[in-house]
């Protein structure tokens, strides 16, 4: 078993974090330190305690991890003003934890004389990590799962912002309650999204175009609705500096068609030249939070190779 | 505002490695608090309304230790390794490590929430006949949304299973007898990301695991109903649970279910706080008057 340590340090508005910081067995100092970012409002394991496990392959790779929890949330201080979830995760998206991020890498910097980090999460986690590596040219990699490229606050109209994939699968959905009485209920009672019915059956009748690159229409941008905005740059910045990313999505989230449809499509011709910086892999049936065994299995697994690609003189490929 | 210090720390218990975080008001104290968590992922989505909570304690004065089962949050170990007995070994040693680090409490409280709250009753019980539980014997006892009906609480757990099925292949492969066949068969379930094991599914997931026979404890006790909406009935269940305990009183909080994903963010439950605090004054304002009251005997007797 690794050894693991408890950490406090400031925040930039001097507000205590707590932490972990997990010692590979063997240590490297050489190897990039790996800061895990807590998702949405969940603590530093994640849900489901997703980043226990690839937090013990990762120090068995011979990485040091950090993991701790933002202010306002978890067992850090400082409070929260928001009252709904959606809104919470909105400012998440919009970079509210990058002064965080930083103090954290600062914190290492000082206490592990850290040169370089793999910053690393889940959905707001991934996000968080993108936008402080933007900032922060000692960011070598992205250990993204699950990235957001959308605002949540958005989330709250998804008749308009919902992309062809989440609505054939709603249309999947409403087929199968088809036969269920509470289903007609809050139809006839004026429960149901009656715009997200509208627009999922209306792709059986009209033909909608394929979705076209950004050279091809600016239209393309202006129809990427609720996308987030801080994102493209952060991401091409990122790349441009020859940073590395690891963009691993679930298949039944929404978040992996809203990756393709809101800005793979539309940045078709800016994303060519990284193409070689991004591994990008997609679990099978995994639903948003990784929640079966073997698809956590697979996310430690494909984060493991991708490591390995990266930095061969690991603990993990010396001993293979 | 009293200073409070935190301190996160890990502490053994046997092989287990737990992690603990210690609220510390200065001043004296001789109050103390272990706060039993819910399980899986209700531990998470109530975190924060627990942080909160032990805040707010701490404020007034009372030492709080909140620590994570083995199998949860940063402890060490995983699902599968856990049990009823390895869940009240690990409170039963974060009391003594209360005690250790704040040795001057002459009291330790217990609060819980869902199984939380059940694994609470279960030690405040067993204080009666244990001797290094002493110190909770005549402790208030706070207990959340109490799991009576462990095996109904178990199937309640797989149903998330099931909406996981559905929404992945958009059916249910295998329904709750199959997963609890499986599990009784050696091989764990996985339920938003934890893994159901045989041992704690035999040792929890019993009905009763809680039961309303009277019982041993002598502190106050407080049932609380958590209820979002008037609609809810009061539950007959709770209220036998509080009417068992010698000093048990049930009372109701109107509060969405925090320990769930919800629309709401929940950093704290305002209403069940305010409750559980007013009923902890009252408390302590009857010591008071029983305290003074034999102080008045005893000078009226010499």
């Amino acid at each position: 078993m690794h050894d693991v340590e408890v950490v406090t340090f400031p925040n930039a508005e001097g507000l205590p974090l707590y932490g972990t910081l997990h010692h590979p067995a063997q240590p490297q100092p050489e190897l990039p330190v790996v800061v895990l970012l807590s998702p949405g409002v969940k603590m530093r394991v994640g849900p489901g305690r997703l980043y226990v496990p690839l937090t013990q392959m990762l120090t068995e790779a011979g990485h040091r991890v950090l993991r701790f929890d933002f202010y306002g949330l978890g067992d850090a201080a400082g409070e929260l003003e928001e009252t709904q979830l959606a809104d919470v995760y909105n400012h998440i998206e919009v970079g509210r934890y990058v002064a965080d991020t930083q103090a954290a890498m600062q914190w290492l910097r000082e206490h592990l004389g850290s040169q370089q980090f793999i910053l690393g999460g889940l959905c707001g986690g991934a996000i968080t990590a993108l936008l402080t590596a933007q900032r922060e040219p000692q960011v070598a990699g992205l250990l993204s799962l699950g990235m957001t490229v959308t605002l949540a606050s958005n989330a709250a109209t998804p008749a308009k912002y919902l992309t062809r994939a989440q609505l054939d699968s709603r249309r999947r959905g409403y087929y199968r309650r088809l036969l269920q009485p509470k289903s007609w209920l809050r139809l006839l009672t004026f429960q149901s999204e009656y715009g997200v019915i509208w627009r999922s059956m209306k792709r059986l009748i009209i033909k909608e175009p394929p979705p076209q690159s950004q050279s091809q229409s600016q239209q393309a941008i202006e129809q990427r609705g609720n996308a987030n905005p801080l994102f493209p740059p952060a991401y091409f910045a990122f790349l441009a500096r020859g940073g590395q990313a690891l963009m691993l999505f679930s298949e039944k989230d929404r978040l992996q068609s809203e990756y393709e449809e809101k800005f793979v499509a539309a940045y078709q011709e800016q994303l060519q030249p990284y193409q070689s910086q991004i591994h990008q892999h997609i679990v099978k049936d995994a639903n948003h939070v990784l929640s079966f065994t073997p698809w956590q299995r697979e996310m430690v697994a494909v984060s493991q190779q991708w490591l390995r690609r990266l930095y061969p003189q690991a603990a993990g490929e010396r001993n293979a | 505002m009293l200073t409070v210090t935190e301190t996160p720390f890990f502490f053994a218990r046997d092989q287990a490695r737990l992690f603990g975080f210690l609220h510390l008001p200065a001043g004296p104290i001789t109050t103390g608090w272990v706060m039993s968590h819910p399980f899986a992922e209700e531990k998470l989505w109530s975190h924060r309304v627990f942080v909160s909570f032990a805040r707010a304690l701490a404020q007034r004065g009372h030492a709080v230790l909140r620590f994570d089962y083995m199998g949860a949050g940063d402890s060490s170990g995983t699902t599968p390794d856990t049990s009823l007995d390895t869940h009240l070994s690990d409170l039963k040693e974060a009391i003594a490590e209360l005690s250790r680090r704040v040795p001057q409490l002459s009291t330790i409280g217990l609060a819980g929430l869902r199984l939380g709250a059940s694994f609470a009753a279960l030690t405040a019980e067993a204080a009666a006949k244990d001797e290094q539980l002493a110190l909770l014997r005549h402790a208030p006892l706070i207990l959340w949304d109490p799991v009576l009906d462990g095996d109904g609480y178990f199937q309640e757990v797989l149903r998330s299973n099931l909406s996981t099925q559905l929404a992945v292949y958009g059916k249910v492969v295998d329904n709750r007898e199959a997963l609890t066949a499986r599990i009784l068969g050696g091989e764990p379930v996985n339920v938003d990301g934890y893994d159901i094991g045989k041992a704690l599914l035999e040792s929890c997931g019993v009905n009763p695991l809680l039961d309303v026979t009277p019982k041993q404890h002598l502190g106050p006790t407080l049932v609380m109903q958590i209820a979002a909406s008037k609609a809810q009935k009061d539950r007959e269940d709770l209220a036998a649970l509080a009417a068992s305990y010698r000093q048990g009183s049930v009372q109701r909080a109107a509060e969405q279910p925090f320990w769930r994903e919800i629309k709401p963010f929940y950093a704290r439950a305002e209403q069940l706080q305010a409750l559980t605090l007013q009923w902890l004054d009252q408390h302590a304002a009857e010591t008071a008057a029983e305290l003074a009251q034999d102080t008045h005997r005893s000078s009226a007797n010499a």
